[in-house]
Order: C-alpha cells, then sequence, then structure tokens
C-alpha cells in the first residue's frame, strides 16, 4: 500500500467519525472546577486548579511519575504562571474527565517526516487535525512516548493563567481598584495602597469571576521555568516513605503470587490444587485466563506473598503447550530475514528513484543488521492491589494508563466502567511496560475470589523477565549507492519485524483496533525519518505477526533503528574515506538544528583530540520524541567487551523547563541503552524464555556505569520529549566506537566482539 | 484513601505459625511469628508493614532489600529470619530522622540522586555500610561495595552523593547551557 493512499483512507475515516461529533461545542482542556470532588477548605478555580484556604494551590496530575521528574515538571508550569513557590504546588490524582487525556502522544504517532512537520504542508495540518480531535474526544490519560511536557505546555499554563486571572478579578472586584496596579508575588495579590490577600482568602469569590482575557506570561518574564528546582518527589525517596504500588497496605489485605505457563502462549491444564492449600498460609488457587495478551496460569492467595509464592512455586501443573506450536526467536529470526527478501512491505517514506541511481551507481554499500527481543525489567515487579465489594472495583496500581486499567477491571469484574476507582501509586520504573493491563485484569480475577478483602498480586522476577510484552525482534537491510566522485546519492532501508501499536490496542482499547493492521510508525521510525540529505531515498517495512507478545519499550523503534541507520552512516563514511563527523556534517547542510546539535557534542567531547591509548571515540546522532541528540562515547575493551568511559550529550529539546531533570534524563538514557547494548538479549526456545532473573538477563552496575555530561542547545520552540531521545544513539555511538577501536564492525545487538 | 492502614498480624491469629522470634529491629525489640525459613524481607514487608525494604529479585542480585544486620550490608530476600536472633537489624525507616537525616540522605537530596525511587532505600543502606567501614571511600571502593541495580542509571550521581557525604567535595552532576 501507498503511504498516500493509507493517509486518504485514514482521514477519511476519521473525518466520518468527526461529522458525528461536529455538533459537540467546542471545548477547552481547562475545564471546569466541578470536574474535582468536593473538598473542605478548598476552592476549584477549573479542572487543574484548586486553591487551598492557606493560600496553596492542588493542581490536577494526570501523569504517572515513574522517575522521570513529571511530578516536578508540570507542577512548575503551574507555579510559573501563579506566582507561587513550587513547594506551595501540591499534588491530587486528576479523575476521569477527558480534559486529562494526553493528546500531544497520539498526535505524534503520525508518521510525518520532521521536515514535513517543519513546512507543515495540507496534509501534516490536516492530519494532526484529525487526530487531535480524535484524541481529545477519547481522552486517554497515558503516560508514555515523552510527551508529558509537550502535551501540558499550553494547557497547564492556561489552566494556571485562568486561574490567576479570576483571583486578579476577585481583587480587583472587591478592593474596587484596577488590576493593573496589582503586583503578585508567592501567592500573595498586592496594591501599593497597602491592600493585600493570598490567594487562600480570594478563592471563593475568584470562583465566581470570570477570567476576562487569559494571557501567558512572556518568555522574559519566567522566574521557574528554565532554571533548576529541586525535584519534590527526592524527600519521600531518601527515607523509605515513597509509595510505591507494593507499598500499598489495607486492613485485612491478602497477597497473591502467581504463575503463569512458561511456553508463551500455553496453558495449565491439571493442577493439584490440594498440595498448595496444605501448604502454610495459603488460603486459595485461582486459574488466571490469558488476560489483554498474557499467558494462562494460576494465582495463589495467602497471608504473606513469600508464603504465596512457595506454594505456587511446589504446586505439581500440567502444562500444555501453545495450541498453534511452540515459538522460537531463532526460527523467528530467520523468517524475518526472509520476509526483508520477500516482501515490498509498507513505504514510509520516498524521495527522488533509488532504483535508477542505484543502477547507474559507481559503488553500493549494503548491510544487513538485527536486534533481538528485550525485556523491560522495571525494578518494581509487576503489581496490582485489588478490591471487589459491593459490584464496586478499587484498584491500586503502578500504572501508565489508568483509564485502560479500569476499562479491562470493568470487563474481567461484569462491572460498569464508572464503578472501578483506580488511586495511582508511584511506580517502580515504567520503561513502557506499565502501558500494559495484563497485571491489572489477573488482581481484579483473584480479588472477585476473596470475598471483598484486598489482595495484592506481585509478580516474580523471574514471571517479570518470561511473560514480558517484548521489544520485537528487528532486522533491517541498508543499501547506500556513491556515485563516481565518490558522492553518496541514495539511502534505501527495508526493515522486517512485528508492529507493537495494533497488537496494544487490541489489549488495551479494543475499539480502536481495527479488522485490519495499519501501518505503525513505531515500527520505522528512526529509518523514514533521518535527517541526512541523500537525494534518492526509499524507506519501508514489512510488518510481521510472530506472536511473541510485543510492547513499547523505552523510545521504541528508534532504539533499534538509530542502531541501524547510525551504524550505516558510519560505514559509509569509512566508504567514502571521510571521518565519521565530517561525512555527517556534510549530509546535514540543509538541516542546521540538527547540525547544531552534532556540533555541540564535538566540540565538548573534543572530537579528533588525542585520548589516552587503547581508547576510541565514536559518534551518533539521533532524534526521536522532537528531540535531538548527539553522543560521543569514549571506549576502551576490557576483558574482550566495551567499556565506556565517558559519554557527551548534546540535546536540542525545545524549550527547557528544568535543566537539571534533562540531564538526569540523558544519564539515565545512557545508563539503560547501554545495558541493552552490552548485555540485552532475550531467547525464546521451544515457547520459553530463556532469561529469568538479573544473573542470566544483566543490568549495568556501579563500577561500568560512564561519566555522563549533558549539554543543551539554548531553544525557544515548544518543550520536545526528554524521558526517551538519549536512549537510541547510545548502541550505535558505542557500535562505531568499537570499531574505530578494533576495526569490526558489529551489525547485531547485542554487541559482543 | 489511605494505603498505609493495615495492621500486622497479631501473634495466634489464624494462618500464624505459633512460632515467636524476637528481633531487634530500629532499636527496638519486635516479637514476630514466622516460619523460621521465611526471608527477613517478608517479615519486615508483610508481617509488620515496614515497606521501606523493597523487593526486586528474590536471589540477592539487585540489592533492593538491602538493609544493615550489625552494620554490615546484607539482602534480607535470601537472609531467613531464624539467624537473626539476637542481631542489630537496621532499616531505612531507621537510616536517619525527619529532624536529623543521615549524612547520605542529606548528600542524596544535594545531587538530586532517586529517579524512580525504587532501589534508593537498598542503595542508602549499602552506602551506609560502605561509609561505616570505609568513611573516606575511592571510586574502586565504591564500585566494589555499591553492587545494587538502578534501572534508571543513577549510578554517577549515586557517586558524587556518597562523595558528597563522605566530606570528600561536592562537585554538581554536570550539566552546561550553551549561552
Amino acid at each position: 500500500m501507498k503511504r498516500r493512499i493509507w493517509l486518504l483512507s485514514a482521514a477519511g475515516a476519521a473525518g466520518a467519525l468527526i461529522v458525528g461529533w461536529g455538533a459537540l461545542p467546542p471545548r477547552s482542556r481547562t475545564g471546569s472546577g466541578r470536574l474535582w470532588p468536593p473538598a473542605e477548605d478548598q476552592v476549584a478555580l477549573n479542572g487543574w486548579i484548586k486553591i487551598t484556604a492557606d493560600g496553596s494551590v492542588v493542581l490536577a496530575m494526570a501523569r504517572s511519575e515513574m522517575g522521570q521528574g513529571v511530578h516536578t515538571a508540570l507542577p512548575m508550569l503551574v507555579a510559573e504562571e501563579l506566582d507561587v513557590p513550587l513547594s506551595r504546588v501540591h499534588l491530587e490524582q486528576a479523575g476521569a474527565d477527558s480534559i486529562y487525556g494526553n493528546v500531544a502522544m497520539l498526535v505524534a504517532g503520525l508518521p510525518f517526516h520532521p521536515f514535513e512537520l517543519e513546512e507543515r504542508p495540507f496534509k501534516v495540518r490536516a492530519g494532526e487535525w484529525v487526530v487531535r480531535k480524535l484524541a481529545r474526544e477519547l481522552g486517554i490519560n497515558a503516560t508514555g512516548g515523552s510527551s508529558s511536557v509537550a502535551d501540558a505546555w499550553l494547557v497547564l499554563r492556561t489552566a494556571a493563567a485562568t486561574a490567576r486571572a479570576s483571583l486578579l478579578g476577585a481583587a480587583s472586584l472587591q478592593w474596587r481598584l484596577p488590576v493593573a496596579e496589582f503586583t503578585v508575588s508567592n501567592g500573595v495579590i498586592s496594591h501599593p495602597s497597602g491592600k493585600s490577600a493570598h490567594y487562600g482568602e480570594l478563592a471563593r469569590f475568584a470562583a465566581a469571576t470570570p477570567p476576562g482575557s487569559v494571557t501567558l506570561k512572556a518568555r522574559e518574564d519566567w522566574k521557574v521555568i528554565g532554571r533548576n528546582a529541586a525535584r519534590k518527589d527526592i524527600p519521600a525517596k531518601v527515607d523509605g516513605t515513597a509509595r510505591f504500588g507494593l507499598d500499598v497496605r489495607l486492613p485485612g489485605m491478602l497477597y497473591a503470587a502467581i504463575r503463569l505457563c512458561p511456553m508463551l502462549g500455553g496453558a495449565p491444564g491439571a493442577i493439584d490444587v490440594n498440595a498448595a492449600l496444605a501448604m502454610p498460609g495459603v488460603e486459595r488457587l485461582v486459574r488466571l485466563l490469558p488476560y489483554a495478551g498474557s499467558t494462562a496460569g494460576f494465582a495463589v492467595v495467602g497471608k504473606s506473598w513469600w508464603q504465596c509464592q512457595q506454594a505456587a512455586q511446589a504446586v505439581p501443573v500440567d502444562w500444555h503447550q501453545r495450541p498453534a506450536g511452540a515459538l522460537d526467536s531463532r526460527q523467528i529470526a530467520r523468517e524475518l530475514e526472509a520476509a526483508l527478501q520477500g516482501e515490498d512491505g509498507f513505504t514510509f517514506y520516498e524521495k527522488g528513484s533509488v532504483a535508477q541511481v542505484e543502477a547507474g551507481a559507481a559503488r553500493k554499500l549494503e548491510a544487513l543488521y538485527r536486534a533481538p527481543y528485550l525485556a523491560h525489567a522495571a525494578l518494581e515487579p509487576m503489581n496490582c492491589t485489588a478490591q471487589v465489594r459491593d459490584g464496586k472495583v478499587f484498584l491500586w496500581v503502578p500504572t501508565q494508563v489508568p483509564q485502560m486499567g479500569a476499562a479491562i477491571a470493568a470487563r474481567v469484574a461484569g462491572v460498569a466502567v464508572e464503578d472501578v476507582s483506580v488511586t495511582v501509586t508511584l511506580l517502580g520504573g515504567g520503561f513502557g511496560r506499565r502501558l500494559e493491563v495484563d497485571y491489572i485484569a489477573q488482581a481484579v480475577r483473584v480479588a472477585l475470589e476473596c470475598g471483598g478483602r484486598p489482595v495484592q498480586l506481585i509478580w516474580s522476577r523471574e514471571e517479570d523477565t518470561t511473560h514480558d510484552f517484548y521489544r520485537p525482534m528487528h532486522v533491517a537491510r541498508l543499501v547506500a549507492a556513491v556515485d563516481a566522485q565518490g558522492r553518496p546519492v541514495s539511502l534505501r532501508i527495508r526493515s522486517a519485524g512485528d508492529a507493537i501499536s495494533p497488537r496494544w490496542l487490541e489489549r488495551g482499547v479494543p475499539m480502536l483496533a481495527g479488522p485490519v493492521d495499519t501501518p505503525d510508525k513505531t515500527t520505522a521510525e528512526g529509518l523514514f525519518d533521518l535527517p541526512y540529505g541523500f537525494a534518492h531515498q526509499h524507506m519501508s517495512h514489512v510488518a510481521t505477526r510472530k506472536s511473541v507478545p510485543v510492547g513499547f519499550w523505552r523510545s521504541v523503534g528508534h532504539s533499534h533503528n538509530a542502531f541501524f541507520s547510525e551504524c550505516f552512516i558510519d560505514e559509509l563514511a569509512l566508504a567514502v574515506q571521510q571521518d565519521p563527523l565530517a561525512l555527517r556534517r556534510q549530509l546535514l547542510r540543509d538541516a542546521p538544528r540538527y547540525l547544531a546539535v552534532l556540533e555541540l557534542a564535538a566540540k565538548q567531547s573534543g572530537w579528533g583530540g588525542k585520548l589516552p591509548t587503547g581508547r576510541a571515540r565514536g559518534i551518533a546522532l539521533h532524534e526521536s520524541f522532537g528531540s535531538i541528540v548527539a553522543q560521543v562515547v569514549e571506549v576502551s575493551l576490557l576483558d574482550g567487551r566495551p567499556r565506556v568511559h565517558r559519554v557527551v550529550c548534546a540535546i536540542d529539546c525545545g524549550t527547557v523547563v528544568n535543566p537539571g531533570i534533562v540531564a538526569q534524563q540523558m544519564e539515565s538514557a545512557v545508563v539503560f541503552a547501554l545495558t541493552a547494548a552490552l548485555y540485552g538479549k532475550v531467547d525464546i526456545h521451544d515457547g520459553v524464555v530463556q532469561q529469568k532473573n538479573f544473573p542470566d538477563y544483566p543490568m549495568l552496575l556501579q563500577a561500568q556505569a560512564p561519566l555522563v555530561e549533558t549539554h543543551l542547545v539554548a531553544s525557544t520552540r515548544p518543550p520536545g520529549g526528554v524521558g526517551e531521545p538519549g536512549v537510541p544513539p547510545l548502541a550505535p555511538a558505542v557500535a562505531n566506537a568499537v570499531f574505530a577501536l578494533t576495526g569490526t564492525r558489529l551489525r547485531s545487538l547485542p554487541l559482543v566482539l | 484513601m489511605d494505603i498505609s492502614g493495615g495492621q500486622p498480624l497479631a501473634p495466634g491469629q489464624p494462618g500464624t505459625t505459633g512460632r515467636f522470634m524476637e528481633l531487634q529491629i530500629n532499636g527496638q525489640t519486635v516479637q514476630v511469628d514466622a516460619d523460621p525459613a521465611m526471608p527477613l524481607l517478608w517479615v519486615l514487608r508483610d508481617l509488620l508493614n515496614m515497606t521501606g525494604t523493597k523487593f526486586g529479585c528474590g536471589v540477592a542480585a539487585c540489592g533492593a532489600c538491602t538493609v544493615r544486620v550489625d552494620g554490615q550490608a546484607v539482602r534480607a530476600c535470601v537472609t531467613p529470619v531464624a539467624t537473626l536472633a539476637g542481631r542489630r537489624i537496621q532499616t531505612i525507616e531507621a537510616l536517619g530522622t525527619p529532624a536529623r537525616p543521615h549524612a547520605l540522605q542529606r548528600a542524596w537530596i544535594a545531587e538530586q540522586v532517586p529517579q524512580c525511587g525504587y532501589c534508593q532505600s537498598g542503595m542508602l543502606m549499602a552506602a551506609a555500610a560502605l561509609l561505616e567501614k570505609t568513611p573516606k571511600p575511592t571510586d574502586a571502593d565504591i564500585d566494589a561495595a555499591m553492587t545494587n541495580i538502578c534501572r534508571c542509571g543513577t549510578y554517577q550521581r549515586v557517586r558524587l552523593a556518597i562523595k558528597r557525604a563522605a566530606g570528600m567535595g561536592a562537585a554538581r552532576a554536570p550539566v552546561k547551557k550553551r549561552s
């Protein structure tokens, strides 16, 4: 299918829906104070902002804190517009209204080239309008796609500025003085005459005062945005009081351990239930269906998780293999390579005439790259606490998708979604694994058997590793043509692997999963959207369906596609006898924003300068989630393995809200990506995931952690993402350094010499 | 809704074993009724509702469950409670107090170490054991003692914070803005 045709049909389908919704009045996302539950001593000024009697501010928090700093960055936007100290902005979990949905995340799913997004032709404007409208109506509250700040950027500042305007208006009416003569500082409105009042004293009156015209603060007046601020969540994370999902404690609470069929897609046959019930502390055993894309199994319920886990492990079970046959990652690898040869796939980007140029080329360079399945390995194992009582379901869960969790809980319990309440705890890591709802369904199923008592269902690390939704295996063939003058003139990439988005929709939002998969941008991102100025380009992807459960893994398609493309650019540099930095400069002549990031990383790293013997540098550049990151790594070999000493990151993520959090996320992304680059690999043999726990699915430790430096490119653009964009360039930068050091080109992940 | 209101099982309640043990936890004598093979982690978390100590792997590989026993860093997920009679157990809940936080806790805040935060109780307890034995640790000392997994990659700030707490300089994590 051609991209153009697909876009037209998608726009047409969405357009038909919009005609139906056209009668709805246009709604802003500021929302009304009625969206909050009533509270004493607090006045809600809109759907996001409440004022407490003491003058402090409460922000409706619609995003999950999983380490990325969102519980600090979003309050900073509100503190700015309301002129209150950050410490006076408190958080309360947002409700279920559609104003809290994440629009930016869905809009970013459109498969437009970044240059098209800059030029904004009609198809971009139309596509974005359609998806924005759709996202607004769906109102999916999700934390993912490095989109939280981008989504909140105008919405939260507008909500806060609207609240401020009403507060100023209230003071004006009470004092009969013009707003223009007021000053606001630390949540106190003052007039030169000596009159002053804090927000808490004006809030009730302000709730009945229309805001009038609302303007956002000018950039030059910012006092909070763009400056370092200590994270609000850190004090509780150093004294043990921070509450993760696993830390929920409720009166009468039971625990549950699970054991899923070791063969992906298999199921338990006979289970010796009495053997489990005979063990100390055990109360019952509950069979689990393959909820939300998971594998079937059972749960053991009892007084402590350890007793449940002992019993679950001891029970004799007759496991049945997946009816359609055992999955095997070696077989899948062969099938993906065959798919590359045999199928055209979907063309995500096309420019010029690659076939013609290749036919007349002086030289062609061709390479095959591979990336394995990967697990997320969030340090807090999957868990959910559920209680079903009097036809209502209560959930306490570390999740990136509370509404999807409520939806599946309602289906499993057979209640209306309005009868499900979700408390989102802190997340002990997410990385995309907590965009899934399998463990929520399991907890509800178990809670249905617990006579109204709450039950905390916890996965062991082994279950977490062997029943993940894995980053899909991908392969790619890259071909470049070089003309008689030695200039690279074309780039052709075809990749193959499973699409994630259609599978995720089937699991979590079945109403949106169509009968036929539409092309999934996440498969080809990082290949079809390259900034390099090849006159002729053709990028296509063959979407496969190999039945291994696949999911979004921090930076998604970019995580492997940047490895393919940025290593190949270095291969091309070698072929045309250019320095890797010099070739990139040449290919980025018409991409100044990318070039500036590249130059900053090169300069700060001392690219081209001397290094100690046995060390080499590697460079890579990649755009993802609206931000551009370049990394230069310094690598040596230790016991035949790459050892990364230093990573210089340059990032252009648009306007920076909190530079300290950007630096934290670069450090985090480097360690996450380096772990995968050096060790990450999930093998599936006879349906069974071979890696079980950290000893055989290792993580980078303190002793191997490089020193990471972060350099920010000043920008006035709206904010891009920061949680994921630091991941993609790391693996290719390391592989490129390994080549510089050894002359060996590693084309498969993980990087093993 | 309150998520911290659970009650520990009282001795003699259904589901208890009738086997009592005295433990010294955070300077207090605590009586628990547990299977002697039950690891300390689950005694703390499920019987005593002390949730600051975390579960990550169950095989002593990640260190999220690190506590101190007689001052030494110990991985509670593989330490049967029966081995701990008469020994001094310290958990994150007693590393410092709100009024008098431990030097490491102050350093952790100054260096803005935690991200998701899940591994940090274990990190802090391991660091506390390190500094008690080696008040001025070298980088190699830190590498050898700090074998906890942090999936968010806070390692370089952990190093800076340990050095800060040890009074060995207070370099900020590097972040620079191009003017």
